[in-house]
């Protein structure tokens, strides 16, 4: 294949992704909408990621013996550490966004030659997920809310998704005067206090959004300072990508209780947003009065529960490994098996939480030790 | 569903069943379902049973230890006798709790159960102490004056994992060396521990009653941390299994007082030499490895998790990797891999798919197995050998394993630098000179057993485990120096 | 179905027996290499029929008895589809079988026997040699060899084409016998007269009623007939069965 064709190929797709995303509700598209498109993809990344295509070869899945999105052969998220999983060569690519490297120090990565269908993904299932004017009626929106972000911004992490993804969420969906608090010096806590004192005597309602982490840090310290808010009705909370050793582990249920007594947002209005680096679209679940909580995606993206070993999809109700299918994550590999654990339920899924590193039930030595055991 | 009876765990001399309360550990396999009720006890009854156990262990110094070996020969052999209700209640439980093929925890039974038996207990007091009597009275020695050993008045086993019977092994060091003992029953495995001591009951009451077998949830979440805490308090010498986040967790609880023997979690490795790789030998020679990656579905600390294979033999590394894949496809067969939990089965595919994609930029790698399948055999046959990362490395466990072509099999020896602290058990297949100069230069490293093919998973009688002395570990001793001797002549009644 | 997700390659599968295990393969989802030595146009038919049975097929063109040929072809499966599950050796040299016009055993040369030990034998062995890389990445490979009957009952005694094949049936068990060990199984599917392929076609209607009146099961094979035992030996339905040979001509050969 040759680079135009690389070309053409990936300027077709685009135009039918973007037209895909655009085209409405979940309830509306089919199986088979979803499948022609996905079933395109497949083909797409077979045809010119070379890599891609030889995982797939292995496993005996081509385009011309796949039939339906179900078997298209998902990447296990490792890979993206080990394997170069692009269409279009790396140095054509416009972003480059890399996991933060927990394990093995190796850091994942996904390349995007533009990232106008992320984009268009993140803020079409965004504006409806995170933006109702109340949460019974997710088809009235607010336009735009005054936001806190807890996390660096974009152009201190130009590599992180997940700065790119509030950024654009500042952008897209938050006032003039909303900002990050987090700068070269870290966390700006009398910023924050400040701000959501304002919140509290302005009555408009407030987001705050950061990584699971940021928070837990901010409510640390608000602890040390012994502050609490009680933020106007309407105001929201979002946050994503657990602790990752960066602050104390909480369960989730303290974690959400502690949210919402710290700023008096109630755990309905907390939301968490699952996303990955592998992806270009991400789950919300409708907020965190119980946990775990049942998350979901937008139409271009499907996920299935599987035993990892045999692949074969668990029925309802059972714990399995999650796979997913997001089509707008079209230069890599659309279909990626993750490490994470979860139930399903119906179309949707709780999600548990890794599911890899099991402790040897003997007392022979398993990987995740021994990888401790080596670090100097 | 079929649901056996109920079984009562643990064995709790001097407290009666109905003053303790009983927690439900539930297991199922296939069609079969069966309860386990395991004692919680409360710190008062942890401090009672502890005293009860020590004023027995008292009574026990009197007892001869051949006695004690010859009372833990007799329940020894109600074990191995398969028409012994006790040995088929243990063949049909033990599949069902820990998952393993009905077949191999019989096989493995019976050739575990017999390394204790009294001539083997008897070598097991002789490896240690080679005048075993000195457990019994002052014995000569040789710098002049007498000594003699006491084992710790109260030793706290704390069990882990699923390999059944594991637990006899301390256990049997405990009582041969007359420990006051209590054993902390493993979750995985909660039942034989148990079984043995009231098998003991029933031969020989008085040393039963030196015995308790408990339980308590373990963990720092959702752990009974009060009863951890409260026989830890109590032990005078704690012996424990586990991982190291594990053992580090006990060992920070201990007073500084109490003596603390930790057994971690290991890896082992198989070395398979030139010499074993003639077209008449080699497939042999596979058959033996497969089989200790087959037992106990490489749970074990004794398990091969790499074999490293000599380059320039008649049938190549990748060939032995194929006879490996072979011979495991059919031990699949004769005694099937235990249903994985999500997490193993995780761990498994996560260790899969890190080999498979190795492979696409490296040709010198492959992986035989299928996914689905209940094994995986990676061959690693680079122009580095596979030593431009550490060699050695842990497979997925359960029935994986990494075949790493070597040109020598000592250029395996440099990449276990790093692992010293958890070497255990190397399985070698060589000639009777190479045998001793991998030994020596294994033993350099930190392996502590070496071992043939096809035995790494059956430790003889007398083994040391990681090296230690089982039993001296456990003892101190009393010595009556020679001035006391001397002196004790001058009060004596007949002296002039 | 069966063969899904699994590869299989069949020699000289552009027409008769191989044709038809081909298809067989193909709609049990397997993806089939449809190797050919002449006729592409045959070939190519074939495959676009795996393809819509709803498997996938994949003509491609090799001498199996030329060794360079073979290795090729293995190449291009190795890095097209990455795996083979399945040899079918089927290819052999042409043979007219015509039991009244029959070289006499005294009209025979060497030249004759070699040249079908040469298509018999040597197109199994070079093909066995170039694809067992491929077939031992994955555990449970397995290769089937075409045989004939006339191994155990020569009902006409055409020396040179059966002593080849019976060559063949022992080149199979050595096989079996060194391949064992690896997991991968090594059997033979032997024949009787199938009707209608190009070898048979001008077998003439006497011959096929004779054979018919000794064949228990009355009537003559066809080359569907030899699909079933030969997907049989290809799966692990007979994961326990190697070094075989299944006799495939309604009872004529017994035991």
């Amino acid at each position: 294949m040759d680079v135009s064709d690389a070309r053409t190929s990936e300027a077709r797709l685009i135009d039918e992704l973007l037209a895909f995303i655009a085209s409405g509700d979940i309830e509306g598209i089919g199986d088979d909408a979803f499948n022609r498109l996905a079933l395109r993809v497949f083909a797409h990344q077979f045809d010119h990621n070379a890599p891609y295509r030889r995982f797939a070869v292995q496993r005996g899945r081509t385009p011309r013996t796949v039939r339906s999105w179900r078997e298209v052969p998902a990447v296990p998220i490792s890979a993206f550490k080990d394997l170069t999983l692009s269409c279009r060569p790396p140095e054509e690519c416009e972003r480059v966004f890399m996991t933060s490297g927990t394990t093995r120090g190796v850091r994942g990565k996904s390349h995007h030659p533009t990232l106008a269908v992320y984009d268009r993904s993140m803020t079409a299932n965004f504006a409806r997920r995170f933006m109702p004017a109340d949460p019974g009626r997710p088809d009235q929106r607010q336009a735009r809310l005054r936001m806190g972000i807890l996390f660096p911004t974009e152009e201190a992490m130009p590599n992180s998704s997940l700065a790119h993804y509030l950024a654009l969420a500042l952008r897209e969906f938050g006032t003039s005067d909303s900002r990050h608090f987090i700068g070269d010096g870290g966390l700006d806590v009398a910023a924050v206090t400040a701000e959501l004192e304002r919140a509290e005597r302005d009555g408009e309602p407030y987001a705050l959004l950061g990584a699971s982490y940021g928070f837990v840090h901010l409510m640390d310290a608000l602890r040390a300072l012994g502050r609490r808010f009680s933020l106007p009705a309407g105001s929201r909370i979002l946050d994503t990508g657990g602790f990752k050793g960066q602050s104390r582990e909480l369960e989730p249920d303290e974690f959400y209780e502690c949210l919402s007594a710290f700023f008096g947002v109630p755990r309905s209005a907390c939301i968490n947003m699952y996303g990955m680096t592998e992806l270009s679209t991400q789950f919300y679940d409708d907020g965190n009065a119980v946990c775990p909580s049942v998350k979901s995606g937008p139409h271009w993206i499907r996920s299935r529960l599987i035993n990892p070993l045999t692949g074969e999809e668990v029925p309802d109700g059972a714990v399995g490994v999650l796979v997913h299918h997001d089509l707008a994550h079209f230069n890599c590999a659309s279909a990626i098996l993750t490490e994470d654990a979860g139930i399903a339920a119906g179309g949707r899924f709780r999600l548990l939480g890794r599911a890899d590193g099991a402790d040897a039930k003997g007392c022979s030595m398993a990987v995740e030790e021994f990888l401790k055991a080596a670090r100097p | 569903m079929a649901a056996h009876d109920a079984e009562i765990a643990g064995h709790l001399p001097g407290l009666a069943a109905d003053e303790v309360a009983w927690r439900t550990l539930a297991f199922a396999r296939g069609g079969e379902t069966l309860e386990v009720a395991v004692p919680a006890l409360d710190e008062a009854q942890v401090a009672r049973l502890a005293a009860h156990v020590r004023a027995a262990a008292c009574r026990l110094r009197e007892r001869p230890v051949g006695a004690i070996a010859a009372a833990i020969d007799l329940a020894v052999a109600r074990l191995l006798d398969r028409s012994d209700p006790w040995r088929r209640k243990a063949e049909r439980l033990l599949p069902l709790v820990t998952g393993y093929d009905a077949e191999m925890v019989r096989l493995g039974l019976t050739s575990y159960l017999k390394t204790f038996r009294r001539p083997q207990l008897q070598t097991f007091l002789v490896e240690d102490f080679g005048n075993p009597l000195v457990l019994d009275d002052f014995q000569p020695i040789p710098k002049g004056g007498f000594a003699r050993a006491f084992g710790p008045g109260l030793l706290l086993h704390v069990w882990a994992g699923n390999v059944p019977g594991l637990p006899l092994w301390s256990l049997v060091s405990g009582l041969l060396v007359k420990a006051g003992t209590v054993g902390k029953l493993p979750s995985a495995e909660p039942l034989f521990a148990g079984w043995f001591a009231r098998i003991l009951a029933e031969v020989d009451p008085d040393l039963a009653d030196c015995l308790a077998v408990v339980w308590w949830k373990g963990g720092d979440r959702g752990g009974d941390e009060a009863q951890e805490r409260a026989w830890l308090a109590q032990a005078d010498t704690v012996l424990a299994y586990g991982g190291t986040e594990a053992l580090d967790a006990i060992r920070r609880r201990l007073p500084v007082t109490t003596r603390f023997l930790p057994y971690g979690h290991r890896i082992s490795f198989a070395m398979v030499a030139r010499s074993a790789l003639d077209t008449g030998k080699a497939q042999a020679v596979a058959g033996r490895a497969a089989w200790d990656v087959m037992r106990y579905d490489q749970q074990g600390c004794y398990s091969p998790q790499t074999i490293f294979v000599e380059r320039g033999g008649r049938v190549s590394p990748r060939d032995f990797a194929g006879y490996l894949a072979g011979e495991l496809a059919g031990l699949e067969i004769r005694h099937p891999r235990r249903a994985l939990s999500l997490e193993e089965a995780g761990s498994v595919a996560a260790w899969r798919h890190a080999e498979e994609t190795k492979g696409f930029a490296d040709p010198g790698r492959t992986l035989l197995g299928d996914p689905a399948g209940a094994w995986s055999v990676a061959c690693v046959d680079g122009p580095g050998g596979g030593l431009g990362e550490a060699a050695l490395a842990p497979c997925g466990l359960n029935r994986t394993v990494t075949v790493v072509a070597l040109d020598r099999l000592e250029d395996a020896v440099l990449g276990l630098v790093p692992y010293r602290a958890f070497l255990q058990t190397a399985g070698i297949a060589a000639a009777p000179e190479e045998l001793f100069r991998l030994s020596g230069l294994l033993g350099g490293a930190g392996v502590t057993r070496v071992c043939a093919l096809g035995r790494m998973t059956a430790p003889e009688a007398g083994w040391h485990h990681d090296g230690r002395f089982n039993l001296l570990d456990l003892v101190t001793l009393t010595e009556i120096e020679h001035s006391a001797e001397q002196a004790a002549d001058d009060f004596a009644r007949y002296a002039d | 179905m069966k063969f899904r997700d699994r590869t299989v390659l069949v020699t000289g599968a552009s027409r008769g027996i191989g044709a038809a295990i081909a298809r067989a393969f193909a709609a049990e989802g397997a993806t089939v290499v449809v190797n050919y030595l002449r006729n592409a146009e045959a070939a190519e038919w074939v495959a676009a029929e795996c393809r819509s049975l709803g498997g996938d097929g994949w003509a491609l063109q090799a001498d199996v008895t030329d060794d360079g040929a073979v290795r090729a072809m293995a190449d291009r499966l190795s890095d097209e589809l990455g795996r083979l599950d399945a040899i079918v050796n089927n290819a052999f040299r042409p043979y007219a079988f015509d039991p009244e016009k029959r070289a006499l055993f005294w009209d025979l040369e060497w030249g004759d026997y070699r040249s079908q030990v040469d298509g018999a034998l040597k197109g199994t062995f070079t093909v066995c040699r170039a694809m067992l890389p491929l077939l031992r990445r994955r555990p449970g490979g397995s290769i089937v060899n075409m045989a004939t009957d006339l191994v155990a009952r020569p009902t006409v005694p055409y020396h040179d084409y059966a002593t080849a094949k019976s060559a063949l049936v022992g080149f199979s068990r050595n096989l079996a016998a060194e391949l064992g060990p690896l997991g991968i199984r090594v059997n033979c599917v032997a024949p009787g007269l199938v009707y209608p392929t190009d070898a048979s076609r001008s077998t003439r209607e006497d011959v096929k009623d004779r054979i018919i009146a000794q064949t228990p099961l009355r009537r003559i094979a066809t080359p569907e007939d030899m699909a079933g035992p030969v997907l049989f030996l290809a799966s692990d339905w007979s994961r326990f069965m190697t070094g075989q040979t299944l006799y495939v001509d309604g009872g004529l050969v017994m035991g």
